[in-house]
C-alpha cells in the first residue's frame, strides 16, 4: 500500500513538476502531443492534432470500448475560438486477454489522431493548443495517468514532420465498406447474437475473423463466437454477457482478420426483443452454480514442466563444488566393485534412494515447517550454526580418514563395522544421504522456479517434485553403475587408489575452510575458533583410537585424555553455536556501496526514481558467493551502476529472516541466489538467471 | 507415482466458469463458501433472509483506493450494515501475484480504512469471483433476501480515478439498497462495472 502510494506520488509529482510542453513521459508511456498540417492552418485545409503513445513493452492503453475493464483514453482540448476538435480517429484495436478477462486496446506504439475544423473566425499566427489527456496504462497492474500538453503550431508554414505516422493511423482505423450487407438477430432467449456480414472484401474472404463490439455492455467478450463462411456471407454467434447492462437496437462492431492492419467496420440493426434487465421478481429457478466444485486452479508452471525442470536441475548438482568431492568417494567406490556388476547396481540403487529418500524427508520438513507458518525456505538447514559446526565435524572426519590417519574398521564397534562390511548396500545408502546434505543449498539453475511451484502444489505433488529432483541428482551414478561397460573403463584397482583417496582429502578439507567461514558469518570469531579447537580435539581422539597395534594400557591412556579433550572444548564451543546472533561482521572494503535491504527502502528507492538492484543472498550458497566474487566483484561493472545511479541492496539470507523469505515467496522463489532489478512503477522486478554474466547485468540495465 | 489431473481440463473448466456460466442478475445467486480473513468459513446461505451485498476490492488497485481514499466505499458500507444488511468485501487477486494480501493484511488494510463490512472473503484461488462473473475492482453485487441476484456492476456511473467525482456521481449500490428496502424492483439492476481487472490466478 505505501508502495503504491509513494509510486503515485512519484508520478504525480513527474507530471505536476514539468511545464506543459509537448512531451509527458511516465515509465510507463512516452507521450507527445504532435500536429499534421501539411498546407498550414486555415479554414477547409486538413488539420489534425494527435497524440502519440509510446507504451513500455507489454503495457497497453485501451479502445473506445475496454472491454471487460479498463478506460479509453480521454482527450480535453482547449483551443483557440473558431477551432472545434472532431472525435478519436481509433485505430484497429487488438484482443488483449487478461486471465479470465478479455480487454481491447494498444500495445507498443499507438496514435490518437484527432481532426481539427478551423472557421474564418480563427486568427492569428499560430495555432495554440493545450491538451489534458487521461489514460490507464495497465500491465498486471493498472496505474490511471494524466499528463498536460502545450503546442503552437505555425499557421501560415507547413507542419508535416508527423505526415508518416499519420498517414499510417488513419489508414489503420476501420473503414466502413459500401455494399456490406449485415443483420443481427438475438437467438436463444437473448443469449446469442446471430451476425451475418456480406459484402466484405475479397482480402478477408474466408480467414478467420475477430468481432469488436464498440458497445461495452452488450458482448461477453471474452466468450468466443461460433463462426462459419456460408459462401461469400460470414456468419458468428456471438454469446451475450450474462451481466449486459445496455440494450442497444443499433450496434457497431469492427471485424478484423490477421494480417490486415485495418478491420472493416459494420452497423448492425440487432432484430428480437430484449428481455428487461432485471426481470423484477423473476427469481427462475435455475441451479445455483457450485463454486466449490469447480476444478481447483493450477499454478503456472504446469506439473509435468516442473518435474522435467526437477529432474534437469537434480542432475546438474552432480557438477556443484560442493557435491563433487562425494562424488569422488563414489568413484572409490566403484572401481572397488568393478568386478561384480551385481554388486554395482545394488549399491547404486542403493545410493539413489539414499538421495531420493533424503530429499523427501527435507521437503517434508520444510513444507511441515511452512504449513506451522515458519518464514523458511530451501537451504534453511544451513541457517543453523549447529548443523554448520556438525557438517565441518563430518567433512573433518572424512578427510582424516581419506588421509590414512585412521581406518574406519579399527575404530568403530565391531557390530557397526561388520554392518559396514556386510551390507555395502547401507554405505551406498548413507553416501547418497551425506550427498543431499551437502547439495542442497547449491540452487542449481532451475531448481528455483521447481522449488518456487513446489511450494504453490498440494503437499503430495511437492514431494513429488522433490523426489524428481533427487532422482535427477542419483541418475548419472545410477546409469553408470547399470553399465558395465564404464565400469570396466575405469582404470583397475592398485597402488593409485591409495594416492588419489589420500588426494582426495583435501577438497574435504576446502569444504571445512569454506564451511568455518559461514559459521564466522553467522557467529563470529568465537564460533570459528570454538570450531577449529573441537576439530583439533577430534583430530587428536581419532588419531588416539586408530592405534589398533597400540599395547592395551597405552591405549586406554590416550585415548582417556582425547575423550577429555573433545569433551571439554565441545563443552566451550556448544553455547557459541547455539543461537545465529547478529553478529557484526564489519564490511568488507568495496562493500559499502550496497545497502542492507528491505521492502520499504526499494519502495523509497523506486519513489526517488531510482532503479534498484537487490542481491538476495547468503554466505552458504557456493553460487552466491562466486557471482559476488566475479561479476559482482568486477570493479568496470560496479563503477556503470553508480553511474546510472542504481541503488544496489543486498539481502542477506545467511541467518533467518522473515522478510527476506516472504520477498522471496512473492518472487515465487525458495532458494537463493535471486537477482531482482526493481524498476520505478513497475510491482514486479525483473528477475536475471542464477549464474550471472557481467552482460546479463549489463542488458538487464541497458548498461553500455 | 501419483497421477494428477491434467491441467488443460481445469483451464477449460475455468474459462467455462469465468465467461459463460457467470451470474445473471434476476437467477438465483451462485452458491458459494469461502473463508474470510479471520479464517472463518462464510457462507452465502448463511445470510438467507438478509440482503447481502459483494463488494470486489483489492487495495493495490488505484480505482479502490479512490472510493477509500475518499471514505465513500466506507459510508456506504456504514449505511447498508446500519440498516442490517450483509456486506462481504472479497479479494479475488491470486496469490503470488504482486496485488496479494495474507488474510492478516487485508483484515489490517480493512481495519486501518475504517471499514464497516461484515466481512472480508478471502478468494485467492477465484473460486467465488468467477462464479459471480467479477471482473473488476470493484465490481459490485447485491443478493436479496430470498438469494435472487438484483444487481451488477460499478458502484457509480463516474468511471474515473479521481476521487473528487465521487460527489457528483450516482451511486448504484446505494440506489438499489434503498429500491430493494422500499419494496421496490431494482431500476438500474445491471450498470457498468468500472476499474483495474481482476488479478485472477491463471486458469
Amino acid at each position: 500500500m505505501a508502495r503504491w502510494f509513494l509510486l503515485l506520488l512519484a508520478a504525480a509529482f513527474a507530471l505536476g513538476a514539468r511545464a506543459a510542453g509537448p512531451v509527458v513521459t511516465t515509465d510507463e508511456v512516452h507521450a507527445e502531443l504532435v500536429a499534421h498540417a501539411p498546407e498550414g492552418v486555415a479554414p477547409g485545409k486538413p488539420v489534425w492534432l494527435g497524440l502519440a503513445i509510446s507504451h513500455a513493452p507489454h503495457w497497453h492503453t485501451y479502445w473506445k470500448n475496454p472491454g471487460d475493464s479498463g478506460l479509453p483514453t480521454t482527450l480535453a482540448w482547449a483551443l483557440p475560438a473558431g477551432v472545434t476538435a472532431g472525435e478519436i480517429a481509433w485505430p484497429t484495436p487488438k484482443r488483449l486477454p487478461v486471465g479470465p478477462l478479455v480487454n481491447y486496446g494498444y500495445e507498443d506504439k499507438l496514435l490518437l489522431a484527432v481532426p481539427l475544423a478551423v472557421t474564418p473566425e480563427f486568427k492569428g499566427s499560430t495555432l495554440d493548443v493545450r491538451l489534458s489527456a487521461q489514460w490507464l496504462v495497465c500491465k498486471d497492474v493498472c496505474i490511471p495517468q494524466q499528463g498536460e500538453f502545450a503546442l503552437a503550431v505555425p499557421v501560415q508554414a507547413a507542419t508535416a514532420i508527423h505526415a508518416n505516422a499519420f498517414d499510417a493511423t488513419l489508414r489503420a482505423v476501420p473503414h466502413e465498406v459500401a455494399g456490406a450487407r449485415t443483420s443481427a438477430e438475438l437467438v436463444d432467449g437473448a443469449k446469442v447474437l446471430r451476425v451475418t456480414v456480406g459484402g466484405l472484401p475479397a482480402a478477408m474472404q474466408g480467414k478467420a475473423l475477430d468481432f469488436f463490439p464498440e458497445s461495452a455492455g452488450v458482448i461477453d467478450h471474452a466468450g468466443k463466437p461460433v463462426t462459419r463462411w456460408d459462401g461469400s456471407t460470414w456468419r458468428a454467434d456471438v454469446p451475450i454477457s450474462p451481466q449486459r447492462f445496455e440494450s442497444p437496437s443499433q450496434m457497431h462492431a469492427v471485424l478484423t482478420s490477421a494480417g490486415e492492419a485495418a478491420g472493416v467496420r459494420v452497423a448492425l440493426a440487432i432484430t428480437g426483443a430484449w428481455p428487461a434487465l432485471a426481470p423484477p421478481g423473476a427469481a427462475a429457478a435455475t441451479e445455483p452454480l457450485a463454486a466449490a466444485t469447480s476444478a481447483p486452479p493450477q499454478p503456472a508452471l504446469g506439473l509435468g514442466p516442473g518435474l522435467a525442470f526437477a529432474l534437469i536441475g537434480g542432475m546438474l548438482l552432480n557438477l556443484m563444488p560442493c557435491v563433487f568431492p562425494i562424488l569422488s568417494l563414489k568413484v572409490l567406490g566403484f572401481t572397488g566393485h568393478a568386478h561384480s556388476r551385481r554388486s554395482l547396481v545394488g549399491g547404486g540403487l542403493a545410493y539413489s534412494a539414499g538421495v531420493v529418500l533424503s530429499f523427501v524427508a527435507l521437503a517434508g520438513a520444510l513444507l511441515a515447517l511452512r504449513a506451522g507458518g515458519e518464514q523458511i525456505g530451501w537451504g534453511f538447514q544451513l541457517q543453523s550454526p549447529g548443523f554448520i559446526a556438525a557438517l565441518a565435524v563430518m567433512f573433518t572426519v572424512i578427510a582424516l580418514n581419506l588421509a590414512g590417519l585412521f581406518e574406519f574398521g579399527s575404530m568403530l564397534p565391531s557390530s557397526a563395522a561388520s554392518l559396514r562390511l556386510r551390507h555395502p548396500l547401507a554405505d551406498s545408502f548413507l553416501t547418497g544421504v551425506l550427498a543431499v546434505a551437502v547439495a542442497s543449498p547449491c540452487t542449481a539453475p532451475f531448481m528455483g522456479a521447481a522449488l518456487g511451484l513446489a511450494f504453490t502444489l498440494p503437499p503430495a505433488q511437492a514431494l513429488t517434485l522433490f523426489a524428481a529432483l533427487g532422482t535427477g541428482m542419483a541418475l548419472p551414478y545410477l546409469l553408470a553403475s547399470a553399465w558395465p561397460g564404464l565400469a570396466r573403463a575405469l582404470p583397475r584397482p592398485g597402488a593409485w587408489m591409495a594416492t588419489f583417496k589420500t588426494v582426495m582429502a583435501f577438497p574435504m578439507l576446502a569444504t571445512v575452510v569454506w564451511l568455518a567461514w559461514i559459521l564466522g558469518q553467522q557467529t563470529g570469531t568465537d564460533g570459528v575458533t570454538a570450531l577449529l579447537a573441537v576439530l583439533v580435539a577430534l583430530a587428536f581422539a581419532l588419531w588416539a583410537w586408530g592405534r589398533a597395534d597400540e599395547s592395551g594400557l597405552a591405549r586406554a591412556v590416550w585415548t582417556g585424555v582425547a575423550v577429555l579433550l573433545l569433551g571439554a572444548t565441545l563443552a566451550w564451543a556448544l553455547p557459541s553455536w547455539r543461537e545465529a546472533h547478529a553478529a557484526a561482521t564489519p564490511a568488507p572494503p568495496g562493500e559499502a556501496r550496497w545497502q542492507p535491504w528491505s521492502a520499504e527502502r526499494v519502495a523509497a528507492l523506486n519513489a526517488e526514481g531510482r532503479t534498484v538492484f537487490v542481491d538476495f543472498t547468503a554466505a552458504w550458497c557456493v553460487t552466491c558467493q562466486f557471482n559476488k566474487r566475479t561479476v559482482l566483484g568486477d570493479a568496470q561493472l560496479m563503477a556503470d551502476l553508480q553511474a546510472r545511479n542504481v541503488a544496489l541492496l543486498r539481502a542477506d539470507w545467511t541467518r533467518r529472516d522473515a522478510a527476506i523469505s516472504a520477498e522471496l515467496t512473492r518472487l515465487n522463489r525458495s532458494g537463493v541466489p535471486v537477482y531482482a532489478v526493481y524498476r520505478p512503477g513497475q510491482q514486479f522486478p525483473t528477475l536475471l538467471p542464477e549464474i550471472l554474466t557481467t552482460q546479463i547485468v549489463r542488458d538487464a540495465l541497458a548498461l553500455p | 507415482m501419483i497421477m494428477f489431473k491434467p491441467v488443460p481440463v481445469a483451464a477449460v473448466a475455468l474459462w467455462l466458469a469465468g465467461s459463460t456460466f457467470a451470474a445473471t442478475v434476476g437467477q438465483s445467486a451462485p452458491a458459494f463458501t469461502a473463508t474470510d480473513a479471520a479464517g472463518k468459513a462464510v457462507s452465502l446461505a448463511d445470510f438467507k433472509g438478509r440482503t447481502v451485498v459483494l463488494e470486489w476490492v483489492n487495495p493495490g488497485c488505484p480505482y479502490v483506493r479512490k472510493h477509500y481514499d475518499s471514505a465513500n466505499m466506507q459510508a456506504a458500507q456504514r449505511r447498508a450494515t446500519d440498516q442490517g444488511v450483509v456486506w462481504l468485501a472479497v479479494n479475488s487477486t491470486a496469490q503470488g501475484h504482486y496485488d496479494y494480501r495474507s488474510p492478516a493484511e487485508m483484515a489490517a488494510w480493512m481495519q486501518s480504512q475504517q471499514a464497516a463490512a461484515t466481512a472480508t472473503l478471502m478468494d485467492s484461488d477465484g473460486k467465488v469471483g468467477r462464479a459471480f462473473g467479477a471482473r473488476t475492482t470493484p465490481h459490485m453485487y447485491i443478493v436479496d433476501a430470498k438469494g435472487t441476484l438484483v444487481y451488477a456492476g460499478g458502484i457509480d456511473d463516474k468511471p474515473s480515478s479521481n476521487a473528487a467525482d465521487v460527489k457528483t456521481a450516482k451511486n448504484h449500490v446505494n440506489a438499489a439498497l434503498a429500491d430493494i428496502a422500499a419494496g421496490k424492483p431494482v431500476a438500474q439492476a445491471v450498470t457498468r462495472p468500472y476499474g483495474c481487472s481482476i488479478k485472477y490466478s491463471d486458469g
